[in-house]
């Protein structure tokens, strides 16, 4: 789950840099070249000075065709079926609790409050999850109530606090 | 002052005897009767497993209260008489009534909302219909 939020996240930083430099329409890893240099002329050296990725040695011109499928988008996942224009599918994420039409989030619910949370305890940024200004503000709310009682964990999951135990065994 | 609800949460450790933790409940309940409060609500969760360890336990006995008082010294109190109480590992009382209060007016909104909305929905919907059959 994580690693597919991480993916869309990823999209969304690619998209803006296809922003900023409108004027390559080729796929992502050129336009993401074009975005960090301002005029994305096709020069090779300059490229490769940039952003040496091993199959871009084959040349530009080729380089740009075959690598943008794969492009840093990844393992393309759900970028599928338009290839042309644009390849990234950005899944529309909505807010879960306003979709549940929760006007209150509760602290008790760890289950609930688990999804929102990174293994180690981190509370996941609204960019991930799709959550709203305002239950994010909830959310944060709740997940710290719930950090106070031991339904949730400060940092570091039940694995991690297992791994000080075992160093713990032997000297007792 | 006027009456506010409480969330109180207290966890015992795993290993105390049954007696004890009767000693513990009653002492909340009778100084939530002493003070005027009013307890709502009463569950017991059980022994769970805690995210980290407190008190060198990773389990604990989770008891959960809501009360409902016109004095916050009672929440005070049963702090101070959780805190003393050598079973009870861990406490948490949270306000409660403002977060419901708030609840209610959204909801109340909601309601509102929908209750206007069914006019808009219904125009536009045939419409659409018209067009998937035409097409």
């Amino acid at each position: 789950m994580t690693n597919f939020e991480l993916h869309l996240e990823r999209q969304e930083v690619m998209s803006d840099e296809q922003k900023q430099a409108p004027a390559a329409p080729a796929p992502a890893p050129a336009a993401r070249e074009g975005g960090d240099a301002p005029a994305p002329t096709p020069a090779p050296a300059r490229r490769e000075g940039h952003h040496a990725g091993p199959r871009r040695e084959s040349g530009p011109g080729v380089g740009r065709r075959e690598g943008g499928p794969g492009g840093p988008g990844g393992p393309g996942g759900p970028g599928g079926p338009r290839r042309g224009k644009r390849q990234y599918f950005r899944k529309k994420k909505v807010c879960k609790f306003c979709v549940e039409k929760m006007d209150f989030i509760d602290y008790k619910r760890a289950d609930i409050l688990s999804q929102f949370v990174q293994e180690r305890g981190k509370i996941l940024p609204r960019r991930m999850t799709g959550v709203c200004a305002r239950h994010q503000r909830w959310l944060g709310v709740a997940i710290k109530r719930a950090r106070n009682i031991a339904l949730l964990p400060f940092a570091g999951s039940a694995a991690g606090v297992q791994a000080p135990r075992a160093i713990e065994a032997p000297k007792a | 002052m006027e009456e506010r609800l409480y969330d109180l949460i207290f966890i015992a450790r795993p290993a105390t005897p049954e007696e004890e933790l009767k000693k513990v409940i009653h002492t909340i309940e009778h100084t939530v009767a002493e003070k005027g409060g009013k307890i709502e609500k009463t569950e017991h969760w059980g022994t769970r497993k805690l995210a980290y360890k407190v008190a060198k336990h990773r389990e604990g006995i989770y008891f959960y209260y809501q009360v409902r008082t016109n004095h916050g010294e009672l929440v005070h109190e049963l702090e101070r008489r959780l805190g003393v109480q050598d079973a009870v590992i861990k406490y948490q009382t949270v306000r409660l009534d403002e977060e419901l209060k708030r609840q209610k007016k959204l909801s109340h909104k909601r309601e509102q909302r929908a209750a206007r909305r069914p006019r808009r929905i219904t125009q536009p919907a045939p419409a659409t219909e018209q067009q998937a059959s035409a097409s």
